[in-house]
């Protein structure tokens, strides 16, 4: 943690996380010129959950996905992760605070080899003295075996190991979903954001996925799915959040969510 | 392999001026090694970091006037009005990625441009300061190094002026060459390759384009230093905006990204002029005709082409291998 | 001194208006590409040339030369068009579309060089030294008038074109949303076609009209594109209106500062403005800000 954030994180001691509760927005607001993207949307996010975000294209869940990882800053409202205030708060200084991310629209470094994307994703944890930099000695070669292994690690947990050496730009279309999970992972997130992990994936592929999002909650890491695929998010979360024209329509289980007649309505009058 | 590689590169060095004997030579292997230190720098910029940086000219015309007249004017040691020309050259390259910091790509090739017009027309019209148009002459070359036991060693010999520069391009080679091998170079790359990207990875974009700013920029001080050391007279239209083109041409024919690249491409388009200077202008028409062709054909450049060459060779090797 | 000020701004509005016809051609191609082309420069300098060998070699009508310097920059347009950027538009990079242009701008400014030399050309239009005398003691010259003249209908004909015909709004469509292109079902390869063409011939135009004013040598056009680059980012690339205005503005500057403080110092004044201006409004004089859709 680096000191500036350790100081706000003192600051706002006053502030007490409900029990269990990692991630805190209330009445998030965003707009893009006339289109009210995001409007007063709270949530709760549980330690050790999966928490689903449902709801239409255009809904709006990208967008409350990019103000909790700071790609865009809300026009009103608060968030906090464990107390520490996130507004104002730029997107890479989250990432030391335990926020992950992957993007629906897949942002991988293209002409980077797949080991290399998710080498990038260890930056935060590089612990090196500065003149190492220049003379790779001892501190450096340990940092970057140990990174090396992490990183074939995290390959083997997605199952790309037999892609390592190929350049991302090359790989079908799941597996760079599984890579932008791997890219993300390396950053050793608490709370990890994906968006739309399961679209264009075949069956098997979404198979795949279900078991490694379940891997990573036994691990106990904190998830938020953005998904517009019912079935499979009955299948993962625990509570779901449902989203119509960037307002609240419904929050509960998934079984509440499934008799829900208002949701019911968004999703056949779609 | 590096190792070997280091060694070749040293072994090189010291045997070019032995090969070459006439001062014309000479001149153009120090010209040829100043122009591999400006190509890497900018590499640092463009191929790592991803930064259209049009500028760089100016770095260059920074280090060399700002040396000059710290030595010239204040009576400064050539050592150390070196270390402070690459130091200003350094922090002007960091103050002009204040613009990359909030500008992308065209926008920032734009602002680099204009800062090296400014630049380029302070020089011209600062005259009580530069002498504009009219030039400084009689530069001295760097002073003499006498180490106890040995000859004196003169940099007013072409010879060992040549391998003064040649070895601080290789130094400033190695360096560069770590700083890309060391994670510094992952999170340069990520921020070329997607910065919305990079920064979900908790990169901030901002203080690294600032850092390869200064250092590519520190390295063109170093080789604007050099420059007017060695040339012994300075006048703003060295470092004119198209000197920006022709450094970014070694850069892309040499192939961006890699640091060996722009070292053959610097190296290339320094001689090879020379070489065809029986076509006149000619040579510049097929120069320009080469950088289109590079871009659109071979736009990973000669560091390409050996790896397209290698693969090729490999795959005939094992054609022949039976079994 | 009033009439310095009144006869510097005549000045200024010249300059400005053939900085103009430059500019918008280099914001017409960003508005729809979203690539800058450096070989722009020559299509200036080629229009110059071919104005100057129409008048001076072939013995035509100047008026008639810069409709030459047209078609000369159109063809121009449509060959760089052709031979870089067609090409290139698959592989969705920034840079190297501007490098291979910076290629182009060596290869055709030492192919000039090789056919008409480095001595700079004496290009005098007839209409250069007729001056109609205006108010207060200022004056212009019938050069300076066709130059205003021209570029007003040029520049108003372009707008005609732009807001009133079919094209022309398919033209802007893409410009502000590059899919909707697909959807106003004209084919986006014959519309950036058409912006080449259109583009250079402005700068072709633009060109035969700077000749007289200019330095003519196989360089001429750099200093300009220089310059036009400038403006089409205080104006906001892409926008019309902005580049309009930005142009003007700079001419005046320049004229202003050659006279009244230093010669030397127009380009500082010029591109510190620029600095300034990117450092503060990044998007241009009259334009919103915009935040990437992730
Ligand atoms: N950067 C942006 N600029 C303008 N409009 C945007 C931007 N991002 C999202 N929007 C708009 O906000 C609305 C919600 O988009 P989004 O959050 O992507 O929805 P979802 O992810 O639920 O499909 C849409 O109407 C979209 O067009
Ligand atoms: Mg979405």
């Amino acid at each position: 943690m680096t000191p500036n954030v350790a100081a706000k994180a003192v600051a706002n001691d006053g502030w007490r996380a409900p029990d269990g509760v990692l991630f805190r927005g209330e009445c998030l607001n965003k707009s893009f010129g006339g289109v009210h993207a995001v409007r007063d949307i709270s949530l709760d996010i549980t330690q050790g959950s999966v928490f689903a975000i449902i709801g239409p294209n255009g809904a709006g869940k990208s967008t409350l996905l990019n103000l909790m990882s700071g790609i865009y800053q809300p026009d009103r409202g608060a968030m906090r992760l464990e107390g520490v205030d996130l507004v104002g708060l730029p997107a890479y200084r989250r990432v030391r605070l335990g926020l992950g991310r992957t993007f629906q629209k897949i942002r991988l470094f293209k002409h980077l080899t797949v080991l290399e994307n998710v080498l990038a994703g260890f930056h935060v944890h590089h612990r090196i003295p500065a003149w190492q930099y220049i003379v790779h000695a001892r501190v450096f070669q340990r940092d970057y075996a140990r990174c090396r292994d992490e990183a074939m690690r995290l390959l083997e947990f997605v199952g790309l190991t037999p892609r390592a050496a190929t350049p991302a730009a090359s790989l079908a279309y799941g597996e760079q979903r599984m890579l932008e999970l791997a890219r993300a992972l390396a950053t050793a997130p608490r709370l990890l954001l994906i968006d739309e992990p399961a679209a264009g994936l075949n069956a098997a592929e979404v198979e795949k996925l279900l078991d490694r999002i379940g891997r990573l909650r036994a691990r106990g890491m904190t998830i938020v799915v953005v998904e517009h695929n019912m079935d499979l998010v009955m299948q993962i979360a625990d509570r779901v959040l449902v989203m119509d024209y960037g307002q609240y329509l419904f929050e509960g289980s998934p079984a509440e969510v499934q008799a829900s007649p208002a949701v019911i309505a968004a999703y056949l009058g779609d | 392999m590096r190792l070997a590689l280091l060694l070749a590169a040293a072994a090189a060095i010291a045997a070019v001026p032995v090969f070459f004997e006439d001062s014309y030579w000479r001149a153009n292997l120090t010209i040829c090694a100043i122009n591999v230190m400006l190509a890497i720098g900018l590499d640092f910029i463009l191929g790592y970091a991803g930064q259209l940086n049009l500028g760089h000219s100016a770095f260059y015309g920074i280090g060399a006037y700002a040396s000059t007249l710290l030595i010239m004017k204040l009576d400064t040691p050539f050592w150390m009005a070196f270390a402070l020309a690459m130091a200003l050259s350094g922090v002007a390259g960091m103050a002009l990625s204040i613009f990359a910091v909030r500008l992308r790509g065209h926008y920032l090739a734009i602002a680099s441009l204009g800062f090296a017009v400014i630049v380029h027309q302070v020089l011209l019209n600062w005259i009580s300061v530069t002498q504009g148009p009219l030039g400084i002459y009689a530069i001295k070359p760097p002073p003499a190094i006498a180490l106890p036991g040995l000859p004196v060693i003169a940099f007013s010999n072409p010879a060992n002026m040549f391998y003064l520069v040649a070895g601080f391009a290789l130094l400033f080679y190695l360096l560069l060459d770590q700083l890309a091998r060391s994670p510094i170079g992952e999170t340069l790359t990520a921020i070329r390759e997607d910065e919305v990207s990079a920064a979900s990875l908790g990169i901030n974009c901002a203080a690294w384009k600032v850092f390869a700013f200064g250092v590519g920029a520190a390295v063109a001080g170093a080789a604007g230093a050099f420059y007017a050391s060695f040339v012994g007279t300075l006048v703003p239209d060295a470092f004119i905006i198209t000197e920006s083109f022709t450094i970014l041409a070694m850069v892309i024919l040499g192939g961006m990204g890699t640091l060996i690249g722009p070292v053959l491409g610097a190296i290339v388009l320094t001689i090879l002029p020379e070489l065809l200077r029986g076509f006149g202008d000619l040579r510049l028409v097929l120069y320009g005709f080469a950088l289109m062709l590079a871009v659109l054909f071979m736009p990973g450049g000669m560091a390409q082409a050996a790896r397209l060459a290698r693969a090729l060779c490999g795959r005939v090797l094992r054609a022949q291998v039976p079994g | 001194m009033s009439t310095v000020i009144l006869q510097q701004g005549i000045n200024g509005i010249v300059f400005g208006s053939l900085y103009v016809l430059v500019a918008l051609g280099l914001t017409l191609i960003y508005g729809v590409l979203v690539q800058i082309n450096f070989a722009h420069a020559d299509v200036v300098t080629l229009g110059a040339f071919a104005a100057y060998f129409f008048t001076f070699v072939f013995g035509g009508n100047y008026l008639v030369s810069i409709g030459v310097a047209l078609v000369v920059g159109a063809a121009l347009g449509w060959l760089v068009n052709a031979a870089i950027f067609a090409p290139l538009r698959e592989r969705g990079s920034e840079l190297l579309p501007l490098i291979a242009t910076i290629g182009a701008s060596i290869l055709l400014q030492n192919a000039m060089l090789i056919w008409f030399g480095p001595i700079p050309y004496a290009f005098d239009s007839p209409y250069s030294n007729a001056v109609l005398r205006l108010w207060g003691g200022t004056y212009i010259t019938w050069q300076n008038l066709i130059i205003i003249g021209v570029s007003t209908l040029t520049i108003a004909m372009l707008y005609a074109f732009m807001k009133l015909t079919y094209m022309g709004k398919a033209l802007r469509a893409v410009a502000q949303d590059r899919e909707t292109a697909g959807l106003m079902g004209i084919d986006p390869n014959k519309l950036i076609m058409l912006t080449f063409v259109i583009a250079s011939a402005l700068a072709g135009m633009g060109g035969a009209m700077l000749g007289p004013i200019l330095v003519l040598t196989p360089f001429a056009g750099t200093t300009v594109i220089v310059k036009a680059f400038a403006i089409v980012i205080i104006g906001g690339f892409g926008n019309v209106e902005g580049t309009i205005i930005a142009g003007l503005l700079v001419g005046l500057i320049e004229s202003y500062t050659t006279q009244l403080v230093n010669p030397g110092l127009t380009d500082i004044v010029v591109f510190t403005l620029l600095l300034a201006m990117l450092a503060l409004r990044p998007t241009g004089l009259i334009a919103e800000k915009r935040e990437e859709n992730v």
